[in-house]
């Protein structure tokens, strides 16, 4: 069921961007996506902006400066998950017909925290005791190991593929090929996990433009349609949890998949949360582009890879591209969506019809994560 | 068991008195009998649940009450691991951390004693106490230095809380 359509793209390089604010580094990318639509900004009706440690307002202190206050606009938090949430909320605000032009921002300056693991909620049990978000990755990329017979190898070979991936992307933060023997031999944080294998922290932001589809016709755009937006939040459970697959992603890419009448086999190009490359092996499954346990067998084959099956974050994803964390998930739409027109050059997948991503967001104690949307696009 | 608490932590409750410890979680919901260290969970009287920190309502079932005391065994089995080389200020790199399987369906983060090398998933561990960090500092949390809970005198203290040694 086709909910919006998505009429322009923008984002900021991402990196560190220490000397810039986060207002400015925000604008730039709405700017970026408004001149992509070809809209003013007094097309806007309104917007949502996803940013986790942006603070209070950042939607505002954004758009003050462009003369863009006074529509509604609201500021969505859900860790990793923000961007992507803050999208959901405006395709289903133009679906049920309350605007015909919404902006969506996912911004965040993680150069302001001076490096090492992400800042965690002090009320968390596990944070008290020594838990960072390495270390839940690489608790289940061991228990995942343990089961299936994947080893750190298959790890380094997702690094390897991500930073070909990265090379060919001018926005991504990182932009070096690597060798298997690098990332095995690069520092360790938290075992199995290498330095290599983890994405890095810095500053960006992405903003799309959300129009019925009849809108974006009008306008001459070349709308990508959104055929699904799901969100879901991680089930709470104090008893025993499989930790070696993710139930919450094979939830909420059920419904995507029932909601935009797909199935795994249809996708051309897919963006998932690679936080660390065990995740991304862990993904193949949940996603059901594989058979359990077959993921170690898949990036082995070169089936994500340039020239492959189905290219699994042409972007480079969190590992390359970068992971601002509440720009994540609307980064991985400005690549779907150049894709799906085109236009992404030396990492474009050939005739890409349909691509879908997938963002989880946050470790807390008790859930497999906070929160994960999945977002189905197709031309 | 509070009585009891205090005889076999003698040497850590001396050191608080002097200010050198603190304990987390602050309640302390453990009880230390002859070297022997059991948590306090809760087991919901309507769906028998266990959980812990012990809850007031049964996240399993909703029961808003009725949630009983319960002693979780003092040994379970190592669900999965992980050696730590990158922590916030505060923690002593590297430290080993782990998920453990308790007899009564749950299941525990804590930090485990030693080096990841002689482990193995599926190991027996037992509960003990000991050091799990130093608060000053306290970045590991979002206000990072000057917003934890840990301003003013607290500065410095070692943080004692419950965690896992590998039984042979």
């Amino acid at each position: 069921m086709t909910l919006a359509a998505i009429a322009g793209v923008g984002m900021t390089k991402f990196g560190k961007q220490s000397e810039r604010t986060i207002e400015d580094i925000g604008r730039e990318a709405l700017i970026r996506a408004m001149k992509d639509a070809g809209v003013g900004r007094e097309a806007i009706e309104e917007v949502f902006c996803g940013s986790s440690y942006g603070g209070p307002l950042i939607g505002q202190r954004i758009l003050r400066d462009l003369g863009m206050t006074g529509i509604p606009i609201t500021n969505v938090e859900n860790a990793c998950s923000s961007g992507a949430a803050a999208l959901r909320e405006a395709c289903w605000a133009v679906k049920a017909a309350r605007a015909e032009a919404i902006a969506v921002i996912g911004v965040e300056k993680l150069t302001r925290f001076g490096g090492g693991t992400l800042p965690l909620e002090e009320t968390d049990i596990e944070v008290n005791l020594g838990n960072v978000m390495p270390a839940v990755y690489a608790m289940r990329a061991r228990r995942y190991m343990h089961e299936t017979g994947a080893t750190a190898r298959h790890l380094a070979m997702i690094a390897v593929k991500a930073h070909e991936y990265g090379a060919r992307n001018p926005k991504a933060q990182l932009q070096n090929r690597v060798t298997i023997e690098e990332v095995l031999g690069s520092c360790m944080v938290a075992d199995p996990l290498t330095l290599f294998m983890c994405c890095p922290t810095g500053d960006g932001a992405a903003a799309v433009i959300v129009m019925s589809e009849a809108r974006a016709r009008e306008l001459g755009a070349r709308p990508v349609r959104i055929e699904a937006s799901v969100l879901q939040s991680g089930e709470y459970k104090t008893g025993f949890r499989d930790m070696a697959s993710s139930e919450l992603t094979e939830r909420a890419s059920r419904l995507a998949y029932e909601a935009a009448g797909i199935g795994p086999e249809d996708l051309d190009i897919v963006e998932v949360h690679d936080a660390f490359a065990s995740a991304e092996l862990m993904y193949y499954e949940a996603l059901g582009l594989c058979g359990k346990g077959e993921g170690a067998a898949m990036i082995e084959r070169g089936d994500t890879g340039p020239g492959g099956l189905v290219p699994v974050n042409p972007s480079g994803g969190l590992a390359c591209r970068g992971h601002p964390v509440g720009a994540t998930g609307v980064a991985q739409i400005v690549e779907a969506v150049t894709q799906l027109r085109g236009e992404t050059g030396p990492r474009q997948v050939d005739g890409a019809k349909v691509a879908l991503t997938h963002c989880t967001g946050g470790g807390i104690a008790g859930l497999d994560h906070g929160a994960c949307a999945v977002h189905v696009l197709a031309v | 068991m509070a009585m009891a608490r205090k005889d076999n932590l003698a040497e850590e409750t001396a050191q608080a008195a002097e200010g050198n410890v603190a304990y987390f979680p602050a309640s302390r919901p453990w009880t230390e009998e002859a070297g022997v260290v059991r948590l306090h969970g809760s087991r919901c009287g309507g769906c028998g649940g266990v959980a812990f920190p012990a809850h007031n309502a049964c996240p399993s079932c909703g029961a808003e009450s009725g949630q009983d005391a319960v002693l979780l065994s003092q040994t379970g089995t190592l669900y999965s691991f992980s050696e730590v080389h990158v922590a916030p200020k505060g923690f002593a790199t590297p430290y080993v951390v782990g998920y453990v399987d308790l007899p009564e369906g749950v299941r525990l983060f804590g930090q485990i004693e030693g080096r990841a090398g002689a482990l193995r998933i599926g190991q027996q561990v037992a509960v003990v106490l000991g050091p799990v960090r130093a608060e000053a500092g306290s970045a590991a949390t979002r206000g990072g230095a000057g917003g934890g809970g840990s301003a003013g005198a607290s500065v410095g203290r070692t943080v004692i809380s419950y965690r896992f040694k590998g039984l042979p």
